[in-house]
């Protein structure tokens, strides 16, 4: 057993968060009002290597573990949850071809995402197709000679306007009596005829992060544009949640993490009653439990991305750690929200900003629901 | 134009609340996080400028335990070739004259067109080291400095003077420079540069390697004790809520006649 | 008896402040030792620095020599270095400036004597002395004695010792020689150079709202020049500002930039280290703002406000816009 990072690990904490620092906070407010995120913080992160870290050395990524790729979100996210989805998401997919994908399609995709030369996507939600994927997933994709003309609509799709290329979770076989057999993934570039983005606005939080809705419109892609295995779809996509929740909850830590150092910065300064809000036990009993909550949390985190980096998946363990961290943030952003009082309230400060920014790691890459059911088809059979 | 620059790691006590250690002769540092010397970051950031414009190597070197080489692991993922760590067990019982003598001792075996320093550290606030460290080794130097240009086998420096006032001056190699902030804009550290760093030499030498004994070093300055500042009476507080701290404020000025 | 000696620091012609300074500390010290200060005077043309000053040293060595005109720390170094070897002082005061850093290190290998840089305060003890200066930029301060030694250099901080005469001296002024000629000189002055020029004059400005690291980001310093502007004074900065190129050098105070001289100064987000403080001694009165209660600038201005500039930067600015309209 040993709870130490590397040095290396540990260097790439201090590089994440230098950056993070020296970038973020600046604009932070502005992403976050405007719904806006400039490219050029994304293009700056890329040229020193943060994107796509998991991509391995034969496409020109680093090729760093898991472990690594959560230690940058999480450094990232205690200074802005939005900006470091922007920015690290900016390669959300990737991991499917990189798994899944031939040569060709690795060389092809992989080396521009990890020199900040083409953004990436992965659409799978729809509107009326959510947690239940495998069920409800309706775009079609026809295969036509050596093409595949894809139509339907995506809901909620990061990246969606911004990306370069998006990987599609389509139905190829939808009459196939395995409802785990109907779905394939199919790479579409965004400048193909009959495919539209809008992006979408009023999202409670991480508002730099691009969401938007598509609409496939007799789309034709080339056959080869096919990623893995006809009717493989659904274990691919299972296999990318397996990952970005791990990330997810890495975010959700950082969350945490900023809601608490943000707390303790306040209730060491503002006074009630004479005193300072440190002094007072309803304060430190929050303090410690947001300080508990986060370091386990964060043990959650290391043990699942550390295990991935083993070679094992552990589906229950990633999803504890998803469901309990992305609980755990909420919680804690709303305990640092309690205890700024009104001043929390107002727009200006940092932890109304990460109370918004904390619920979506609740949502996205499986519900908090999901992953407890998940969990308890584990432990009940 | 081969490079050494010394490094040093320091406690961030920025808006940190010191508490002074039991034998107050320091302060505890469990509690701190640590970086690279504000005033290395410029010269690291600087002697690569000047390495990757004229060619050469740049070596960093600190004297210290193993969790100070991180300070030189940043160094090499910035771009410097190779690092050194004199491993000198408890650094505490050195001042300033040991620590440069140690360093110079290193410096004296290795190829150099150039030797840097930080103006000052962020700790003890000393800002002698390198100086010292030029009279051991018998080195030209300049101190302060905002600007390098290599001309001819010679720097041309500016050094910065009191009053906005710059000295210009030219220097003939080797030479020792002590770096002030702001010469450049020090580079992030990247994930690529973490990664190279990992390949590249760090060695580690102690003080018997280098033939050196606490005899030879032993300090001419010793701490005999540290403490808080002294309570002064201190600034008049404007308390209340913004609305009243800024009609106090507008009082002041309208007193002073710097408001009509 | 034993002898202070003071290198007298002059630039241009004129004798810096931090001379007087050091004169003061030594002619108080060698009033209470019963010692005797001798001003040391490297310089080209220095006759009438010697005048100004031969009330407060009883003894003034001078050097002139063309090679003197402009500082040279090698040179001085030779010199002052023969100077100990034939006097042994029990304390050799140096000013703690650009030239005094470069001076004072190599004189203390040189001589072999030990060295305390940056001195706030010197006190007698037990035959030796006790130096008084901070670390951690002003968060601590520290004692520091000396070892076994035959005297000891120390560099003394600008500002903290009054520029006055203390005691009635009467120099003996002593023109002395040096082989100048052989002292290999490696490095050349070339010139002085202006880096804080620029249009606007910060050193005549009534008001000053002046800006520092706690303003975060290169964007929010629009915060301080709408303030300035509904104030109608003028924006100035620390350091930090200028070594990341927000604002230019001419708008620095402090040592290393200008001394100002305002009937107000108002400092945002200034920490308060004392290369800032020093350029700001000349104001009539300071306002500080900033969100750390411990900032080192709550010691020294006359008002302070501990909340965070971004809060009440907007107030004020509203608030005096509407006071003016009327």
């Amino acid at each position: 057993m040993d709870f130490e990072l590397s040095k290396e690990q540990k260097d790439i904490v201090k590089a994440a968060k230098e950056f993070a620092e020296g970038e973020f906070p600046d604009r932070a407010e502005e992403f976050d009002r405007d719904e806006s995120f400039d490219e050029a913080i994304y293009k700056k992160a890329a040229d020193l290597g943060f994107v796509g870290t998991f991509i391995k050395e034969e496409y020109e990524g680093p090729g760093m573990g898991m472990l690594e790729y959560c230690l940058i979100f999480e450094e990232f996210a205690v200074v802005d949850p939005g900006i470091a989805v922007a920015i690290l998401i900016s390669s959300y997919g990737a991991e499917i071809i990189q798994a899944f994908g031939s040569e060709e399609q690795k060389k092809k995709y992989l080396p521009p995402l990890v020199k900040g030369e083409a953004v990436m996507g992965a659409a799978f939600t729809e509107p009326d197709a959510g947690s239940d994927l495998a069920g409800a997933t309706l775009t079609t994709a026809v295969r036509e000679g050596d093409e595949y003309i894809i139509n339907g609509s995506k809901m909620f799709i990061t990246n969606g306007d911004r990306a370069d290329y998006l990987i599609c979770f389509v139905q190829t076989d939808p009459d196939n009596p395995n409802r785990h057999a109907r779905h394939s993934m199919i790479m579409v570039e965004t400048d193909r005829e009959g495919f539209e983005a809008n992006h979408l606005t009023g999202k409670l939080g991480i508002r730099a992060s691009d969401t938007a809705e598509l609409s496939f419109n007799n789309v034709r892609v080339p056959a080869s544009n096919l990623v893995g295995e006809l009717g493989n779809g659904f274990m691919e996509a299972m296999h990318l949640f397996n990952l970005d929740r791990i990330i997810v909850a890495a975010q959700a830590v950082g969350t945490a993490r900023a809601a608490l150092e943000e707390s303790i910065k306040h209730v060491k300064k503002r006074t009630s009653f004479n005193a300072p809000l440190s002094s007072f036990q309803s304060i430190q009993f929050k303090i410690a439990d947001m300080f508990s909550w986060i370091q386990a949390g964060r043990n959650l985190v290391y043990e699942a991305a550390w295990r991935v980096d083993l070679g094992a998946i552990d589906h229950k363990l990633i999803a504890a750690a998803k469901s309990f961290c992305g609980q755990m943030a909420v919680k804690c952003t709303d305990m640092a929200l309690q205890m700024h009082g009104g001043y929390g309230y107002l727009a200006e400060y940092k932890v109304q900003r990460l109370f918004r920014d904390a619920k979506i790691t609740e949502i996205y890459e499986g519900t908090t629901e999901i992953e407890k059911i998940i969990m308890a088809k584990n432990l009940l059979g | 134009m081969d490079i050494v620059v010394c490094v040093k790691r320091v406690p961030l006590t920025e808006e940190v609340d010191l508490v002074i250690d039991e034998q107050k002769k320091g302060i505890k540092k469990d509690q701190l996080a640590f970086v690279l010397n504000d005033w290395d970051n410029y010269a690291i950031e600087e002697a690569i400028i000047l390495k990757e414009k004229h060619g050469g190597e740049v070596v960093a070197i600190t004297v210290g335990s193993e969790d100070d080489e991180e300070v030189l692991r940043r160094s090499l993922a910035m771009g410097a070739d190779r690092a050194i760590r004199v491993d000198a067990g408890d650094i505490r019982r050195f001042d300033s004259f040991g620590i440069s003598k140690i360093l110079a001792r290193v410096v004296k075996d290795l190829p150099y067109d150039l030797v840097f320093t930080g103006v000052l550290a962020d700790d003890d606030n000393g800002g002698m080291v390198g100086i010292m460290m030029a009279e051991e080794l018998k080195l030209n130097h300049a101190c302060m400095v905002t600007a390098i240009e290599i001309e001819d086998g010679k720097a041309r420096t500016t050094s910065e003077l009191e009053g906005g006032l710059g000295e210009a001056s030219l220097v003939e190699l080797p030479a020792l420079i002590t770096i002030q902030t702001g010469i450049n804009e020090p580079r992030y550290v990247s994930i690529l540069g973490i990664r190279k760093a990992a390949k590249k030499e760090l060695k580690i030498i102690n003080l018997a390697d280098l033939g050196l004994s606490d005899e030879k070093l032993s300090p001419k300055t010793i701490v005999e004790e540290v403490y808080l500042p002294p309570e002064t009476e201190g600034a008049q507080m404007l308390t209340g809520d913004p609305d009243t701290i800024a009609s106090d404020f507008i009082e002041i000025l309208t007193k002073k006649g710097v408001m009509e | 008896m034993s002898e202070i000696f003071v290198i007298v620091e002059h630039r241009l012609g004129d004798t810096r402040d931090i001379t007087f300074e050091m004169l003061w500390k030594a002619g108080e010290l060698a009033q209470k030792l019963s010692y005797t200060v001798t001003a040391i005077i490297l310089g080209h043309d220095v006759k009438s620095l010697a005048e100004n000053i031969s009330d407060r040293a009883d003894k003034i060595i001078i050097f002139d020599d063309e090679r003197l005109k402009n500082f040279n720390a090698d040179i001085h170094k030779e010199i002052i270095y023969t100077l100990i070897q034939e006097s042994k002082p029990a304390l050799t005061l140096i000013g703690n400036t650009s030239w005094g850093m470069e001076l004072a290190p190599c004189l203390s290998v040189k001589t072999d004597l030990p060295l305390a840089t940056d001195c706030i305060d010197i006190t007698p003890k037990d035959n030796t002395f006790i130096a008084q200066r901070q670390m951690f930029n002003g968060k601590i301060f520290s004692n520091i004695s000396f070892a076994k030694s035959e005297g000891c250099l120390l560099t003394i901080r600008a500002g903290v010792f009054p520029k006055d005469k203390i005691g009635d001296r009467k120099a003996q002024i002593i023109q002395q020689d040096f082989p100048v000629t052989d002292i290999p000189v490696k490095k050349s002055f070339i010139e002085f150079v202006e880096t804080a020029a620029g249009d606007v004059d910060i050193t005549q400005a009534e008001l000053l709202i002046s800006v520092g690291r706690g303003i975060g980001e290169e964007e929010n310093i629009s915060l301080i020049k709408e303030l300035a502007e509904a104030l109608g004074g003028v924006v100035s900065c620390s350091r930090p500002i200028v070594d990341k190129n927000w604002l230019p050098k001419y708008l620095q105070v402090g040592t290393s930039g200008k001394s100002v001289s305002p009937k107000v100064y108002i400092a945002v987000g200034i920490s308060g280290a004392f290369q800032h403080m020093a350029g700001t001694s000349g104001a009539g009165v300071i306002i500080a703002v900033n969100k750390d209660p411990k900032a080192p600038i709550f010691r020294t201005a006359d008002y302070g406000i501990v909340d965070d500039l971004f809060k009440i930067v907007p107030v004020l600015k509203d608030k005096i816009l509407e006071v003016k309209k009327g």
